[in-house]
């Protein structure tokens, strides 16, 4: 392995996909153009859970410029299946039509498609498309899902309960049953979900000459998604190419297999004709996932002296309609449940998970999945433990936390080391907390009330086979592999299965590959997102990029850097050893005139010449890797202050510090704006967004005018601070960081309300904190703390 | 979200306007910025079967101070009676309103005369209109009519704008010199619609209050001038005794109801809130921009 920081590792250079996309230059799915292409519209159910008696298309197929319509019995002969896999021995096997001819389980959810010369005319049908609907009864959150006497969402499966998992490490009963306290919340997490600015959007054609299927797809994994298509088209997957273009956003709602992907090609194919599918903004928000949504009874057993001997929860989620392909209901709720321990020596535990189907729209992957959620109860938890014992929440949280050397969890994940103590000691230091604590009593004698919140998190990076396993998911795979080839003129052409919705691969890979081959970085060039031109991978998601990116690009890259060497030496009658490659150069250590650009280098293997490799088998300038990290835990904490008017239940965020360790940093400045980006996501979720549906399973909250994401006006300026400690397992010592924000960021916002309203008794047991929240809490406090 | 079949026509002069119409009558809709109308049309919450776009048509947009009375263009852009110096120092308030009216962008598009005609009950400037005592004037083929702002706002999404009438111009009179005026809202985020928001202007003789208006909005059909508060200061200091009383009573006037944003309940706990506040912003000394 190359040296930890060098040339461009470590460095913050500039983002070469900037000025493309600052210019207006990127290509998305929509700038996608066939001649000939039709447009198509979905017809959505205005129920939640209803039969379909009936549909009739005649008047719109009948209707100028609309080429066809399909309903879901249409479609039905021609798409077999989708099939959602399990992620655990318990998880159900749950398989549906992506158009469904007799029952909807969601309001939203689409039920025929047409067909037209424009969206605006395939609009217009849509409205005579004639649907005889049976209303059913409906289960609007997992717990009523999973009551007597509920609807049978899915009349395949026993129940609507997709999978009951009980995870448990030591003995907690015996320590709650003697412990001095007991703790103990129930606690709401809200439905919010990911808003890319760029919605889902598909293109699918035939190509005339080849007979292949040509999709575009704004997509976080291409070739999961050909491999989805070829199960659900009958097609072989040399057949098909997913191409995702420029992805504006994705956030984990890109990284599913949603029906209309499936319904498109189908639709072309049928046709022999390109069609074209952008989801509107209002599609997006009924009908493509949402995620956090939890239920959570939380029990922390307590010494008199602060220690946290054991918790006990139960997390229910709330996973819509659909057992979403591929990760299904479980992403929030078992995933609330793994990571309980966080950077807390507690050595005794028992979750119970429950998954059940709901009436909602289905939940999907969203920035940090259901850690978010079960981090924040349980932080928000601690804080009132803090409070309850009369002990300072940072120093309660000091005294329980880990060894900063790699440290194995009761549940069995392996922590590869980290800053878990200073992180934390950092971000008080960086708020000021003494002096911020002189000012809040301060201010409350002036009936002002300020607060501060900590909230320190160990985020799972690199996701793959190890890490998936150590977390649960034991029956899922990953597969990941990049190839790095030089050129003739010596530039070099890597290629990733992995694809960047804003990450910047296209400079951070570049820099790994150019770093190793001692190449200029712009004599690097990324590949991504097309299944004709990129290998394998399993795309973009679960802070994957950083670490399985430079995982597999670090190995390919030395072996190419390997075979130079070995041509270099050749060339210049030197020992391998003796060659260095650097700015395109290689040379003699010690005699940089003994010398050969990379660019002969590789010319003479390409075209021959004088200074062609005599002696040198295999020189082939190329090589393909495969890789899967070992476990990798970044960490750190995220600390809010906030003042709270509590006549209007306005929270003002004052300050946000973050103290982030992702390892090696490959690019200072672009793990920065992942923190940043992160963060202001969690800040979303605690404060702004929120998913409604009503009793009936109407959606409340149908366009930006009620599901309200923050603006650049409610985050104040993010204060990051960086520590590095290296990954022992990992090429390269690098973490992936890409959720750490959007786990943490919600529980330091809580805490510091929390804090701020001690004085009146306030408990946070919901989220978000909206002002109409914020004067409840005021108006019904209750004065137990917690403690039972 | 594509809007239903529509025909566009783009007036070329005011009385190409009222032509249209007159033509189309009902069917018709009258845009200029679109900040609003656009998107309720791409929800296809409303269908016109003609857009008359008075956006260009000249003559309609211009911003001038004169007689101690403020006019307004209905075309003139948000950004551009914001930007005015004039509308700044005859009428404070109307520039403290439009900061809260969207973001920069849509201010550069939406018009006051589109805020006012528009009239969403939770909007910055009908309230300001109504606590100004402010003019409407609406043009028809046979001349104008002058409405003032208390008779102008109907309910959700109604005026008094009849059939091919066209809103023209806003009158806002200038602040008189013992003339003190606040605005606040909530919103949950800036520049949203308010959920509560409340303007209020105060004159006083000799430190008594002569009158007031005290305007809420986000909590009914359309903003609401709370008269009994209005009354309660009349004749009375304007210190904490009077601003207290005067908060409570315009809160016990109001029965807003509630939505995904916020109770009725909260609006009506927050408005008292907001009133008490604007009235102590109100007893400092003037506002000098």
């Amino acid at each position: 392995v190359v040296g930890q920081a060098g040339r461009y590792v470590g460095a913050s250079v500039l983002r070469v996909e900037d000025p493309r996309f600052l210019m207006g230059r990127g290509v998305y799915v929509d700038d996608i153009s066939i001649p000939g292409i039709l447009h198509a519209a979905f017809v959505r159910s205005p129920f939640a859970h209803a039969r379909i008696v009936s549909v009739d298309v005649r008047a719109a197929a009948a209707a100028p410029g609309v080429v066809a319509v399909f309903s879901g019995a249409d479609l039905a002969p021609h798409i077999a299946p989708v099939v959602t896999p399990p992620n655990r021995p318990e998880t159900a096997v749950t398989q549906h039509q992506p158009l469904p001819p007799d029952r909807v389980r969601f309001a939203g959810e689409a039920v025929a498609v047409v067909v037209a010369m424009s969206r605006y005319v395939a609009e217009d049908a849509v409205e005579l498309v004639d649907v005889e609907w049976e209303p059913l009864p409906v289960a609007m959150d997992g717990v009523a899902a999973m009551a007597e006497g509920a609807p049978a969402i899915d009349p395949e499966l026993d129940s609507n309960n997709v999978a009951h998992i009980i995870w448990e490490a030591g003995d907690p009963d015996a320590i709650f049953d003697r412990a001095d306290h007991v703790f103990s919340t129930r606690f709401f997490v809200h439905r919010y979900a990911a808003m890319p600015l760029e919605t889902r959007g598909v293109v699918a054609s035939i190509d005339p000459s080849s007979g292949d299927l040509m999709v575009w797809i704004s997509s976080q994994f291409a070739h999961v998604v050909r491999t989805a298509l070829a199960a659900s088209l009958g097609m072989p997957e040399r057949a098909i190419r997913v191409v995702s273009p420029a992805v504006g956003g994705g956030f984990g709602v890109k990284v599913a297999v949603y029906p209309e992907d499936i319904v498109i090609p189908a639709v072309a194919r049928l046709l022999g004709r390109p069609v074209k599918w952008i989801e509107d903004r209002c599609e997006h928000i009924a009908a493509s996932s949402h995620s956090k949504e939890i239920t959570c009874e939380m029990d922390v057993a307590v010494s008199d002296h602060g220690d946290l001997l054991a918790f006990r929860a139960h997390y229910v989620g709330s996973g819509g309609g659909y057992n979403l392909f591929p990760f299904g209901v479980l992403a929030d709720p078992f995933a609330a449940a793994g990571m309980i321990f966080n950077q807390y020596r507690t050595e005794h535990a028992r979750c119970v998970v429950d998954g059940p189907l709901t009436n909602q729209c289905p939940i999907g992957a969203y920035r940090g999945v259901g850690w978010t959620s079960g981090h924040t109860i349980r932080e928000v938890l601690i804080d009132e433990v803090a409070r309850g014992l009369g002990l300072d929440p940072v120093e309660l949280r000091l005294s329980n936390t880990i060894p900063e050397e790699p440290y194995r969890t009761p549940f069995g994940q392996q922590y590869d080391g980290g800053s878990y103590v200073r992180s934390l000691e950092l971000a008080r230091e960086l708020v000021d907390y003494g002096n911020f604590r002189t000012k809040q009593a301060n201010l409350r004698e002036r009936g002002r009330y300020a607060g501060v919140g900590f909230s320190p998190y160990v985020e799972p990076s690199g996701w793959g086979k190890q890490i998936a396993d150590a977390n649960g998911f034991t029956e899922t795979n990953y597969f990941d592999t990049a190839r790095v080839t030089l050129e003739p003129d010596g530039s070099a052409i890597v290629t990733t299965g992995l694809h960047s919705q804003g990450q910047g691969h296209e400079t951070t890979f570049a820099q790994v590959v150019a770093e190793r081959l001692g190449l200029r970085l712009e004599d690097v060039r990324v590949e991504q997102g097309d299944t004709a031109t990129s290998v394998f991978g399993m795309g973009t998601f679960a802070s994957r990029g950083a670490v399985i990116g430079s995982g597999t690009l670090g190995l390919a890259a030395l072996d190419v850097r390997e075979k130079l060497i070995r041509l270099a030496a050749d060339a210049l009658e030197a020992a391998p050893e003796d060659i260095e490659l650097r700015d395109g150069v290689a040379f003699v250590v010690g005699s940089p005139s003994t010398a050969r650009t990379i660019a002969e280098l590789a010319t003479s293997v390409y075209y021959g010449g004088t200074g062609a490799p005599a002696g040198v088998d295999d020189v082939v300038l190329t090589s393909t890797r495969s890789y899967d990290p070992g476990e990798s835990y970044s960490n750190g904490t995220v600390a809010a202050i906030v003042e709270v008017d509590v006549e209007t239940g306005i929270v003002e965020l004052q300050r946000v510090v973050a103290v982030e360790d992702c390892g090696t940093m490959l690019n200072p400045m672009i793990v920065e704006g992942q923190v940043a980006g992160a963060i202001a996501q969690g800040i979303g979720g605690a404060l702004y967004e929120e998913i409604q549906y009503d009793e009936h399973g109407q959606l409340l909250t149908p366009t930006l005018m009620e599901y309200l994401y923050p603006s650049a006006m409610e985050i104040p300026g993010i204060e990051i601070a960086h520590i590095e400690t290296p990954s022992p397992v990992t090429n390269g010592g690098v973490k992936g960081l890409g959720e750490g924000g959007s786990i943490a960021a919600p529980a330091a916002v809580l805490n510091a309300v929390a804090d701020a309203l001690a004085p009146f008794g306030v408990r946070v047991v919901r989220t978000p904190l909206d002002p109409e929240e914020i004067l409840r809490l005021l108006r019904d406090t209750s004065s137990d703390g917690g403690r039972r | 979200m594509k809007p239903a079949p529509f025909k566009y026509v783009r007036a070329e002069t005011v009385d190409h306007a009222l032509d249209m119409l007159a033509e189309y009558g009902s069917d018709a809709r009258v845009i200029a910025g679109g900040q609003s109308l656009v998107p309720m049309m791409s929800l296809r919450l409303v269908r016109p079967a003609i857009l008359v776009d008075i956006a260009r048509t000249p003559g309609l947009s211009g911003i001038v101070g004169e007689d101690a009375v403020i006019r307004i263009g209905a075309t003139a852009c948000q950004s551009a009676v914001l930007a005015s110096d004039e509308v700044r120092d005859a009428a404070p308030v109307v520039c403290e309103a439009l900061r809260h009216v969207g973001h920069p962008a849509i201010r550069n598009r939406g018009t006051i005369g589109g805020s006012i005609a528009h009239a969403d009950p939770a909007a910055e400037l009908p309230a300001v209109a109504l606590a100004l005592d402010a003019q409407v004037v609406a043009r028809r083929s046979s001349g104008d009519r002058v409405l003032a702002a208390h008779d102008f706002f109907r309910g959700y999404f109604e005026t008094a704008l009849e059939e091919g009438e066209l809103l023209t111009e806003l009158r806002f009179p200038a602040c008189g010199p013992h003339e003190r005026t606040a605005f606040l809202e909530v919103a949950r985020r800036h520049g949203d619609y308010a959920l509560v928001g409340v303007v209020v202007r105060v004159w006083t003789s000799s430190s008594l209050v002569e009158g007031a208006r005290i305007v809420v909005f986000g909590v009914a059909p359309e903003p609401t001038r709370v008269e009994g508060a209005e009354d309660s200061l009349v004749g009375a200091a304007l210190d904490e005794a009077s601003i207290r009383a005067a908060a409570g009573v315009a809160a016990a006037d109001l029965a807003p109801r509630g939505d995904v944003h916020a109770s009725g309940e909260y609006r009506k706990s927050v408005a008292e809130v907001l009133v008490r506040r604007a009235l102590q912003a109100c007893r400092g000394p003037a506002a000098t921009p």
